[in-house]
């Protein structure tokens, strides 16, 4: 059992906590305040500080789950399943987050809210996925095959993700290609500190969240198990 | 448990002052009136008009020096247009057809409004609608998911049927 993990967790979250709300307070405040508007866009480039670090931390919930889905393949730890399954619930609340911010910030500069970009759609498609992983958990009534199942969909789910980072290189598309690349950095410095400090932020607390979560889900499967242990004891 | 709640008043009441921060910060910047509201009222003081450069009005001259920049324009609203006398820098987005915000005083007696600012429109809305319907889900996600938590490590040591191998649960 990789019970330790549970402990470790609940022993360090807190830093991770405390980290994340440190970057994203200042971050927040370099982005609202002190960095400059887009000489194009005005103030709307604002948008760009919640809504790029939420696309990047959804990637990175992604590929948790991915190397969390090969881990429980190779020990079939049901700990290393409930991490897993809190990646994937994480994971969805950020995802969720980049499109609907995306869609907020397409309004104004393309005049529209939706738009069939390879982008956006293949982003949408990682949503879907997501979705459809925590539909299939909740569809299977045995526990060690539904994290089976459940950590191969993860597996050939991730096939989106390549798709889903270049696609603003391979096709053309009304998403802009990456600011950050390398190529070089076509952004200015006064907005890539409080990028970069969101981009942190962000990251940490999905490491918090992803470790309250699967704390949450050991601690309700424990529940479970108690119960069982009581109404077995009950009626022995 | 009561750290929990202590954690999370102050996580709202750091978002309430961060959220009355910003709305001070920036009332100043939202608020702007119509060019016909301008020639209705004949206001004089420094006031920012919110309309559209008027196709085939725009002509311009460049000064001697980078701030002599001069343009002159029509700033539409819905009904009425507005002469603007633009003087100062060149500024990036003076283009026909564009919305602009043009900060400035305007004058009754030769009826142009003398402008030394032009801004691009004020679409804060757009950037606080992106920002909240992020931040508030975030925030009740994560509260609930460490309510849950802080409940069930409280439940499983009160009934104390379960000890797992050699964990104890009585942190926090």
């Amino acid at each position: 059992m990789m019970i330790n993990l549970i402990k470790h967790m609940r022993r360090f979250e807190g830093w991770f906590g405390a980290a994340a709300g440190v970057c994203i307070i200042i971050g927040l405040y370099m982005g609202l305040v002190a960095s400059p508007p887009d000489y194009y866009q005005g103030e709307v480039v604002r948008i760009m500080y919640v809504h790029v670090p939420f696309a990047k931390t959804s990637l990175l919930g992604y590929t948790v789950l991915f190397l969390g889905s090969l881990w429980y393949l190779w020990k079939r730890d049901p700990i290393i399943d409930n991490m897993c399954h809190a990646a994937a619930g994480v994971s969805v609340f950020f995802t969720a987050g980049a499109l609907i911010t995306g869609s907020i910030w397409a309004k104004p500069t393309w005049n529209t809210w939706w738009t069939w970009d390879a982008r956006l759609v293949s982003f949408t498609i990682l949503l879907l996925i997501l979705i459809g992983y925590l539909m299939l958990r909740t569809f299977i009534e045995d526990k060690e095959k539904e994290a089976r199942f459940a950590a191969i969909f993860a597996i050939v789910g991730f096939v989106d993700l390549p798709i889903v980072y270049f696609s603003v290189e391979w096709w053309r598309t009304l998403h802009q290609p990456l600011s950050i690349s390398p190529r070089g950095l076509s952004i200015s410095g006064a907005m890539l500190i409080p990028l970069i400090l969101m981009a942190v932020g962000f990251s940490l607390l999905f490491f918090y969240m992803l470790m309250v979560r699967t704390q949450m889900l050991y601690l309700e499967e424990l529940r479970e198990a108690k119960k069982g242990r009581l109404l077995s004891r009950a009626y022995l | 448990m009561k750290w929990l709640y202590i954690r999370w008043g102050g996580i709202l009441l750091a978002g309430l002052i961060i959220t009355l921060l910003g709305v001070q910060h920036y009332r100043q910047e939202v608020t702007t009136i119509s060019p016909e509201q301008i020639l209705q009222e004949q206001q004089t003081g420094t006031v920012r008009v919110l309309g559209t450069v008027q196709a085939g009005s725009l002509s311009s001259t460049d000064g001697e020096s980078a701030s002599a920049f001069q343009a002159r324009f029509r700033l539409s609203g819905e009904r009425e247009g507005l002469s603007v006398l633009y003087t100062g820098e060149r500024p990036d987005n003076l283009r026909e057809l564009k919305s602009l915000v043009v900060v400035g005083q305007w004058n009754p007696s030769t009826q142009v409004f003398e402008s030394h600012g032009i801004q691009l429109l004020p679409n804060y809305g757009y950037v606080v609608a992106a920002y909240l319907i992020v931040m508030i889900p975030m925030g009740l996600f994560l509260f609930r998911m460490e309510r849950k938590v802080e409940l069930l490590y409280t439940e499983i040591k009160i009934a104390k049927v379960y000890e797992p191998e050699g964990v104890a649960f009585d942190k926090g």
